[in-house]
């Protein structure tokens, strides 16, 4: 378990560092703002509680908004994301039930599971973001393209890291 | 009692998720309604470091445009060194001049962290406290205004830039100093907003927007945009106005903060005039 936890401090610093460094240069135009940190918060342990899982998210979200001059928005949007994953694994829940010596990645989970996983957390992260980056009505469709093209690039960018970094949990 | 107990463990995450919210959603507006910062950003230390690093790194890849622009600027300032000009009289006096006392003074500095797809949008400057860079000062580059300081460590600097919400920096048209604060709607990184222009306003697509200098954060006249489209709404007494801002953001690299030697002392007087209103 100790070492369980270092790997995840290792991780986490890793995150922040290639989200600050690298994929915050990736301005294409206003439409694409990818974001691949959300992915701290996707593979933690299936058994996380709402409030642990939103400690982690609270921390992550300060440290990239250090890096992105945000002033707070990504930490909003963590935090929601951090909330609502409890929520989102009941509803997708496999029949069996979920193994809890497996991690929440593309090579154990599968690829329809992972999919679907990430398509729900990352939606309801780009709209919270972009939502109260923006927050006016009358851009409701900018807010809907921006979250759309960046969700696109995001799932890519998260299901790449997950292939250079991870191996399968299962032996 | 029990009931309440009951309710509070019930929603006791939703509960904690909430007053988060509040807090971080507070510091996020506050950052945007006053001209400073609250949470940390790039100016801190550890990752000003990493920050300057990696722009250690990329620079190279833009050297060359960067070489090209300040030469560009070299040859300008060249052609007006009294060398280049040709001499109509022989017997030059040296006048010791009081008419002239130094107001504005720049300091160059290195744009190493930059975003320009945000809704508010802020650079990272290589030059800080320990350069005499204090808050409130002006940045401008060769090709006009870019913004100005909102937070400063020993050797960092953040910049609130043109594109951001609540910008609000006068402006005025350099042929008939009208004026008007500049706004940026976040839709287009290249054309900024005039509200407020009334219809009777002698203003003409093409005209030269330029800074105002009234809160001695730009010196007078340095080139903000140019008008680039304006529009009527039946009903509305005022126009919309386009202005096609002259910085290309996506591409700022030398830039210059401007040190106002009379700031304080302008501030002290219209504070004195203010204060004995009320």
């Amino acid at each position: 378990m100790n070492n369980n936890w270092v790997k995840y401090g290792l991780i986490f610093i890793l995150i922040v560092l290639i989200q600050g460094l690298v994929v915050n240069d990736i301005q294409i135009n206003e439409y694409f703002n990818p974001m691949v940190y959300p992915i701290m918060i996707m593979m933690l342990p299936f058994e996380l509680g709402a409030i642990a899982t939103m400690a982690v998210a609270l921390l992550l979200g300060i440290c990239v908004d250090t890096f992105s001059n945000t002033f707070g928005l990504h930490t909003s949007a963590a935090l929601f994301i951090g909330y609502l994953r409890p929520v989102v694994m009941r509803y997708i829940k496999p029949n069996e039930g979920y193994d809890n010596t497996l991690l929440p990645i593309i090579q154990d989970m599968g690829v329809q599971w992972y999919l679907l996983y990430s398509a729900i957390i990352i939606f309801a992260h780009h709209l919270w973001f972009f939502s109260f980056e923006i927050l006016r009505f009358d851009l409701i469709l900018l807010i809907l393209a921006k979250t759309f093209c960046s969700l696109f690039i995001s799932i890519g960018l998260i299901i790449l890291f997950q292939y250079i970094f991870y191996k399968s949990s299962k032996k | 009692m029990r009931r309440l107990l009951q309710f509070l463990k019930t929603f006791r995450d939703f509960i904690i998720f909430l007053l988060l919210q509040v807090f971080i959603l507070g510091l996020f507006f506050n950052s945007k309604n006053y001209h400073r910062s609250t949470l940390s950003n790039t100016s801190s230390s550890v990752v000003g470091w990493f920050v300057e690093k990696k722009h250690n790194i990329t620079k190279h890849f833009s050297l060359s445009e960067a070489n090209d622009s300040l030469s560009a600027e070299n040859a300008d300032l060249r052609a007006l060194l009294p060398e280049s000009f040709y001499k109509l009289q022989d017997r030059t006096y040296y006048i010791n001049d009081t008419l002239y006392e130094q107001q504005y003074e720049y300091v160059p500095a290195t744009v190493i962290n930059s975003s320009d797809n945000k809704r508010d949008n802020y650079f990272t400057l290589n030059k800080g406290a320990s350069s005499g860079i204090e808050e409130g000062m002006g940045v401008l580059s060769k090709e006009g205004m870019v913004g100005f300081v909102v937070d400063v460590s020993n050797h960092y600097s953040i910049v609130k830039t043109v594109l951001s919400e609540n910008f609000n920096i006068s402006v005025k048209l350099q042929k008939n100093n009208e004026h008007w604060l500049l706004k940026w709607n976040g839709k287009d990184n290249k054309i900024a907003q005039l509200n407020g222009v009334t219809r009777d306003i002698d203003i003409q697509e093409g005209d030269k927007v330029v800074s105002r200098g009234s809160g001695g954060i730009f010196p007078e006249n340095q080139l903000v945009g140019t008008v680039h489209k304006i529009s009527s709404e039946d009903g509305k007494t005022t126009l919309n106005v386009d202005v096609k801002l002259a910085v290309n953001f996506g591409a700022v690299y030398h830039v210059y903060i401007v040190k106002n030697f009379l700031k304080s002392e302008q501030d002290e007087l219209e504070n004195q005039y203010m204060n004995a209103n009320e």
